[in-house]
């Protein structure tokens, strides 16, 4: 049929114009380009990171003690924020009627009391690293006989688990202030889930992208005007070449550009540069928040959005 | 006060069929497709994919209500009768670039 040639014919032609190029990379952040792919697929992989790739956060937090000046549920909501370092493919989704188990949970306790030490005050700022990990399950004691978990094998020997356990990602983030004598004693089960139904699932501080800005100078700019645009510009997009004895400009980083127009201010600029933006280069950059690495993050991204095809083909079908 | 459940974003409930699929009465090989908890991530790779082939001579989605999570796509092609299967070629390619992709990340 027809439109079977033409469909083979443009995943040939898609992969050999495909470019991916990593710019930077470190534990929280990468920046790369992806040239060759639509607007519309770089948005759904911009939506997918932001909502759709999944995390544990602290869903359910029971409060055993509470005599600090946060309110309970101001603290719920604090709790429910926190970063936390666990990778979420490791862990299965929890629904509201399933028991919590290993496979579904992650048990968290904060308990810290406030004192005076002589002159000193001990623990008056209760930080994210006070949260301890219980890798057994829940401590709670049994009231009315209900458990809150049945965690059939201890948590630490989950395969692929980090040496250090599981934790607040950022060890320094102040949950609650405490004066002499309140306490806070409270347990916090983390669950999977997406960014789609509460931002705390955002695995992402923020991922973004931007489209290469193509500056053009429509005729050649020498001598003095050429010195002019160079210090036009506030980041440095254009430069001096020498050719012969003539002081050419040209556009030397077109990758800084910011789109400011100031360039193009003044009698006559307009028509002598050119701003527009590559239709498919796109500069990807991805934030993550610790739970996963942000090149990983990525390949999720692509992963779920191959999922949502898949699943729309065969109910077609 | 109006929002539905966060979770009817995204499940399907019992008895729905995700993609619902009704050929257009007053024109010929025209046809809507209903998606089912679905958003624009979907909505507008699928129109951007609709428009790269050349026999489809129009194509567009619609979110009707932004409380009520589906995407129609409307498709009028002419070479072909049995959209569906066009639509099936079309996510097969994509999803075959979504592969090649990850397989170049690497």
């Amino acid at each position: 049929m027809a439109y079977g040639v033409d469909n083979s014919l443009r995943i040939e032609d898609f992969c050999k114009n495909l470019r991916v190029e990593i710019i930077s990379m470190n534990e929280e952040d990468i920046e790369f380009d992806i040239v060759g792919i639509d607007a519309a697929i770089a948005n759904a992989f911009r939506r997918i990171l932001i909502a759709e790739v999944p995390t544990m956060a602290i869903e359910k937090v029971y409060i055993a003690n509470n005599t600090s000046v946060i309110q309970d549920e101001v603290l719920a909501h604090r709790l429910g924020l926190l970063p936390i370092k666990a990778d979420p493919r490791l862990f299965d989704y929890k629904s509201e009627e399933e028991n919590a188990n290993e496979k579904n949970t992650i048990v968290f306790k904060i308990d810290v009391v406030c004192t005076r030490k002589g002159e000193r005050v001990l623990n008056s700022s209760v930080t994210s690293d006070q949260m301890k990990w219980l890798p057994e399950g829940s401590e709670m004691p049994f009231n009315t006989m209900t458990k809150f978990t049945s965690f059939g094998s201890s948590q630490k020997n989950l395969p692929g688990l980090p040496a250090e356990g599981i934790s607040c990602q950022y060890p320094d983030i102040i949950v609650a202030k405490l004066r002499p004598g309140q306490a806070i004693e409270l347990e916090g089960h983390a669950i999977k889930g997406s960014g789609n139904i509460h931002a705390k699932w955002s695995p992402v501080a923020t991922a973004r992208y931007r489209m290469l800005p193509e500056v053009n100078l429509m005729e050649d700019i020498q001598g003095k005007l050429a010195e002019e645009l160079v210090q036009k510009c506030p980041t440095g997009v254009f430069d001096i070449e020498d050719v012969g004895t003539v002081k050419k400009a040209i556009v030397a980083r077109p990758r800084n550009c910011t789109l400011c127009r100031e360039c193009v201010r003044g009698t006559d600029w307009d028509k002598r540069v050119q701003l527009t933006r590559v239709k498919d280069h796109f500069i990807f950059t991805i934030e993550s928040t610790g739970a996963l690495r942000p090149e990983v993050l990525f390949t999720e991204a692509i992963k779920i959005l191959n999922e949502k095809c898949h699943r729309i083909i065969t109910e077609l079908s | 006060m109006n929002a539905p459940d966060r979770y009817e974003r995204f499940v399907v409930p019992e008895g729905m069929k995700k993609v619902a699929y009704e050929r257009d009465m007053k024109v010929m090989n025209a046809a809507t497709f209903t998606l089912q908890r679905e958003d624009h991530t979907i909505g507008n790779i699928l129109r951007m994919q609709l428009h790269r082939d050349p026999s489809v001579l129009f194509a567009g989605y619609k979110l009707p209500h932004p409380l009520q999570y589906r995407v129609v796509v409307k498709a009028y092609n002419l070479a072909i009768t049995d959209l569906t299967k066009e639509l099936d070629h079309l996510k097969a390619t994509f999803e075959q670039e979504t592969n090649q992709k990850q397989a170049e990340y690497y």
